[in-house]
């Protein structure tokens, strides 16, 4: 078992109150590896202490959905409800996760190739 | 003469016969005389001796009525006292032993004795002996069956209490693995109930002389608030609304909990359902205040004395008398008042119309917290500054908007990595001084001695044995040497990993923020600024072709066919090269897929040899791998 977090119990606020008793994002758009960014135009005020953090967290730049569980010492499936919540409010934008490599089309190549082929 | 005859009739005869001598003168005439005398005087003596036996009659009636008087005023006495003893004995037995024995349940004053008279009395004595020795058996039976009550009910509800923490953190650890929104939310449920219940259990325990469970660290009054929040039923009816950056010490942390929570399970069980529960932090000069308003029913002025005297510990309410439904709430809000310094007042009015009731917490149990406790490295990284200032002093002032960052900068409990705080432990801990390290490291300790040596009366130290595998050792964070082992000053291996992710990752500048406990650095993706950002690597292939024109890339491929079909045709003489860009040829020959090597070697020696710029990158390569495969049934 990890130590506790200075500052940060675990057991102290319990997820149901983080989310408010809500356990089901309202959008369904959420992977580990969905990268969330924030506006920093929205105020922050009137957020709960966990969104609050989560959009200062986030300001910073782009962050995974896993890597923002992680330091919020918050499940994944809690994490996604606030993201959620923050996606609607307009304060977070999300993004599709980056493919590793992206690579032109093997048809395209094939037909670039039998072009070539048929000219040279 | 006459008189003497009245007087001495025992002596009549001598009497009327010197009565004869002297009256009568001649001898004839005596017996005629003293027939007349005699005649005469009978009746006067009958009168007499009537009238004399009369008067002692009376004289002796009235005597006899005397003592008559006498006697039955005495008797009537007698009686009433002896009523009275009966009417007292019977009050004795009726009114005041049972209301000795009814004032261990409840604080009624005794009756004392119903008749006045007997006061002083060795009756009254020995009446108020059986009372006093009535008294002393009730107070022991008393006393005794309160000891063996609560020893019982301390140590069932210390065994629930553990058992609910060990529900806890099997709970947490479901949350965490499961990523399915309908687990979750059965799973809230259970978290829910299991909160409740081990509130419960901690109160009753709290009121039988133990302490309030398990050490926390100092948390942020805005936590200890919300904590209390998820521990009662209506949590969602509760609206915390606190700007206040106050922490409470870690000793104060549960039984400040516990007691609010109380109050809020007042609060909302007391009031409509459809209202809200309002909660304002609010700092003052001596401390801080925790004030609950509530839209209920109220108190009336009995009940807000009684909760007063409750709260104040003026009254102390044994767990075995707390009535019928027992009323837990104010009883254990004024044992943990009195017993941790802190105050609770719920005489005013809300302006909702409810209750308003205020916790007021004393400067000596908040604090200011400290972020870069022990197991974090403090944003310094960020800074610019090295790893090693995690070793520096606390500074109870450090901004907060900094600092939470480095509060999240924790290990991560993502699901996909569970496994990682735990890897490089056994590596980093050998490292650390060996003291310090069993301090930080031992997982059952008592909790009370992570706090600062000036710190009075760690509470939470008896409460160690109750739960034996308390997993979550909670570090304290001003404890002084603990920085020390945490931070891995000298350990290579935690210190090393940070540079590698920052080399690589962007040259702006440090990325990591920190490290987990186990050493893990823990990066932050980019940095705010716009150079930075690092944008999708997806326009890069579009670009690189457009460094080149076409011809060229025909030249190329031109060059790498021929290569091919020279490779593949052996030792046979290469035919005259035609000019880029020349008329369509022949069919290539066959190629066999083995001249995937030789294909690359010939390239150089082409023709028209490409510009030096124009040379494909290496990471090129790997797309011609799969033309050259998928171009064979082609060919």
């Amino acid at each position: 078992m990890t130590p506790p977090a200075p500052g940060r119990d675990r057991g102290l606020v319990r997820p149901y109150v983080v989310t408010d008793g809500r356990s089901h994002p309202t959008r369904n758009t959420f992977d580990l590896v969905t990268l969330v960014m924030a506006h920093d135009d929205r105020p922050l005020g009137g957020l709960s202490p966990e969104k609050r953090a989560l959009m200062e967290l986030c300001l910073g730049g782009a962050l995974s959905v896993a890597e923002i569980a992680g330091h919020l010492m918050l499940p994944v499936s809690v994490t996604k409800v606030l993201l959620g919540d923050l996606v609607d409010s307009g304060h977070l934008s999300t993004r599709a996760p980056i493919p590793s490599a992206q690579l032109p089309e093997a048809q395209i190549l094939q037909e670039v190739l039998d072009g070539l082929r048929a000219r040279l | 003469m006459i008189g003497v005859f009245r007087f001495r009739t025992g002596r009549q005869d001598a009497d009327l016969s010197l009565a004869q001598l002297s009256l009568g003168g001649s001898a004839p005439h005596v017996p005629v005389v003293q027939e007349e005398l005699m005649s005469h005087h009978i009746p006067e003596v009958v009168i007499w001796c009537l009238a004399i036996a009369l008067t002692a009659v009376s004289v002796l009636l009235a005597r006899q009525r005397t003592i008559t008087t006498g006697v039955r005023r005495r008797v009537d006495q007698l009686e009433d006292s002896l009523k009275a003893r009966d009417e007292e004995l019977a009050h004795l037995v009726g009114v005041r032993l049972p209301a000795v024995s009814d004032a261990v349940s409840q604080d009624v004053p005794l009756p004392g004795p119903l008749d006045d008279r007997l006061a002083g009395t060795a009756f009254a004595q020995n009446l108020q002996s059986v009372m006093d020795l009535f008294t002393q058996a009730v107070d022991k039976a008393q006393s005794r069956a309160d000891q063996s009550a609560k020893a019982a009910l301390k140590a069932s509800m210390r065994a629930l209490q553990g058992l609910a923490h060990e529900q806890q953190l099997a709970i947490s650890e479901m949350q965490d693995r499961h990523d399915n929104p309908d687990v979750l939310r059965d799973l809230l449920e259970i978290d829910h109930a299991n909160s409740q219940f081990g509130r419960r259990a901690q109160a009753i325990a709290v009121l039988c002389g133990s302490w309030p469970g398990r050490q926390r660290v100092a948390s942020q009054l805005t936590d200890v608030v919300r904590g209390a929040t998820s521990r009662i039923r209506d949590y969602r009816r509760v609206r915390v609304h606190s700007h206040a950056d106050i922490a409470v010490v870690s000793r104060a942390v549960e039984p400040v909990v516990l007691a609010v929570a109380e109050l809020l399970d007042n609060a909302a069980r007391h009031s409509q359902p459809n209202t809200t529960v309002e909660v304002s932090i609010q700092p003052v000069h001596n401390g801080a205040c925790v004030v609950i308003d509530d839209a209920g029913v109220g108190m009336d002025e009995q009940e807000i004395q009684q909760a007063t005297a409750m709260l104040t510990g003026r009254r102390v309410v044994d767990v075995s008398r707390l009535g019928d439904p027992p009323q837990f709430g104010h009883p254990v809000i004024g044992v943990l008042a009195a017993r941790y310094g802190f105050s609770v007042s719920v005489d005013t009015r809300s302006p909702f119309g409810g209750v308003r009731a205020v916790l007021f917490l004393p400067s000596a149990l908040l604090t200011q917290l400290d972020i870069d406790g022990p197991g974090t490295t403090p944003l310094a990284a960020r800074g610019g500054r090295g790893r090693d200032a995690s070793d520096r002093p606390r500074r109870p002032s450090r901004p907060r908007a900094a600092g939470r960052h480095a509060e999240r900068t924790h290990a991560p409990q993502a699901p996909q990595a569970p496994q990682a705080p735990h890897v490089p432990e056994p590596p980093a801990r050998p490292a650390g001084a060996p003291a310090p390290a069993a301090a930080g490291d031992t997982g059952p300790r008592f909790p009370g001695t992570g706090e600062a040596p000036g710190t009075p009366g760690a509470p939470g130290f008896p409460d160690a044995p109750v739960v034996p595998d308390f997993p979550r050792v909670p570090e304290v964070p001003d404890f002084p040497r603990v920085p020390e082992v945490l931070g891995f000053p000298d350990t290579p291996a935690a210190s090393s990993p940070p540079e590698a992710p920052g080399g690589t990752d962007a040259p702006g500048g440090p990325h990591v923020i920190g490290s987990t406990a186990g050493g893990l650095p823990k990066r932050r993706r980019r940095q705010p600024g716009g150079g930075q950002r690092s944008r999708p690597p997806a326009p890069a292939p579009t670009e690189m072709p457009k460094e080149r024109t076409a011809e060229e890339t025909a030249r190329r491929m031109g060059a790498f066919a021929r290569g091919t079909r020279t490779g593949r045709t052996g030792s046979h003489q290469l035919p005259p090269l035609p000019p880029p860009g020349d008329g369509p040829q022949g069919p290539p020959p066959p190629v066999p897929p083995s001249g995937h090597g030789p294909g690359h070697g010939p390239g150089p020696r082409q023709g028209p040899p490409p510009p030096p710029g124009s040379v494909p990158p290496p990471g090129r390569r790997p797309g011609h791998a799969p033309v050259e495969d998928e171009g064979n049934p082609y060919a």
